[in-house]
């Protein structure tokens, strides 16, 4: 899996590409752990790229989603492919986050 | 498919014949319990215990991964075993690693979860098998007999909510593929692992060595 991040004003952006799985989620925990330590309040997931999330990938998410919660930031998440739309709803994932089918409907809620 | 063997004749000398040439089957036995799942069931009724029961099983990765592999539910616990061929064959479980870390990442996300009352806590116990025969005495049924699984079974009595209790022999073969895939143990869910401890456990002539990830 690779990792790019950008930011867009306030919102850092980071665009997720391949799986999310046991051999990669420190990899996001990291980025995220990162910049929430640096009190970024703002984070965007863009999963347009991102065709697998295993467990151990939304116990990040999870994670990642508390941790904004603390310093009363937003996570929100966009682009979900259909199959990991599916896991989100399967595992109540779905009603946890503020989900956005787009990248520039994710930014704009910001704005 | 597991071998079908019964035998009427009880002295029947093509039995002994038949058992001793079967070859083990080496992998991963896992058990899975909810935990206070009667309880809940009195105390809050059928339907909700009902949905969290599916919630639950819902939520739990591995099971989807591997609907082949579930061998049978005893009560509200669950017995899967996963042959280390298939475990090759897949995606996401591709070594004992992934099963432990998938396992520990599950129930963390089921005690972490925001939304209370839609799942049951579980208990998990695993151990890598090699003293295993994939064989039946029922006719068209899945089953695996052997002392490993014994084991397996026996150490669930050292598991509790939230907690995941392994023999040493599985987790050699965790380290074993966190060396090879060259990730650290201290990134993964290796860094909440117990101490050694041993225990003798009935039917198992031998002292076991086990560990524990609590979450």
């Amino acid at each position: 899996m690779n990792i790019k991040q950008e930011s867009f004003g306030n919102t850092v952006i980071l665009s997720l590409n391949g799986r999310l799985d046991t051999l990669n989620f420190a990899l996001l925990e990291n980025e995220l752990t990162s910049l929430t330590e640096k009190n970024q309040k703002n984070i965007i997931l863009d999963c347009q790229d991102l065709d697998y999330i295993s467990s151990s990938g939304l116990r990040i998410l999870l994670k990642a989603l508390k941790q904004v919660n603390v310093v009363q930031g937003r996570f929100t998440i966009c682009n979900l492919q259909p199959q990991i739309i599916q896991i989100f709803k399967i595992s109540g994932f779905e009603r946890l986050f503020e989900l956005y089918p787009s990248l520039n409907e994710a930014i704009a809620s910001f704005q | 498919m597991a071998l079908y063997i019964h035998h009427k004749d009880p002295a029947s000398k093509d039995l002994e014949k038949i058992l001793k040439k079967i070859p083990p089957c080496p992998g991963t036995c896992i058990f899975i319990d909810l935990v206070e799942s009667t309880g809940i069931k009195y105390k809050k009724g059928i339907a909700h215990w009902g949905k969290l029961i599916n919630n639950t099983f819902n939520f739990i990765s591995l099971l989807n991964d591997f609907p082949d592999n579930i061998v049978k539910g005893i009560g509200d616990e669950l017995m899967i075993y996963i042959p280390d061929d298939i475990l090759a064959k897949k995606e996401t479980f591709t070594n004992h690693y992934s099963i432990i870390e998938e396992l520990h990442a599950t129930l963390d996300n089921i005690k972490n979860f925001p939304v209370k009352n839609l799942f049951m806590n579980c208990k998990v116990s695993l151990h890598y098998c090699t003293d295993v025969y994939n064989i039946t005495y029922l006719r068209n049924y899945n089953d695996y007999y052997g002392k490993d699984i014994d084991l397996t079974a026996r150490l669930m009595s050292k598991s509790g909510r939230n907690r995941i209790v392994f023999s040493e022999v599985f987790y050699l073969k965790v380290k074993e593929d966190l060396q090879k895939l060259n990730i650290p143990e201290e990134l993964t869910c290796m860094n909440k692992i117990s101490d050694i401890f041993t225990d003798n456990f009935k039917g198992i002539p031998y002292p076991v060595i086990y560990r524990i990830i609590d979450i």
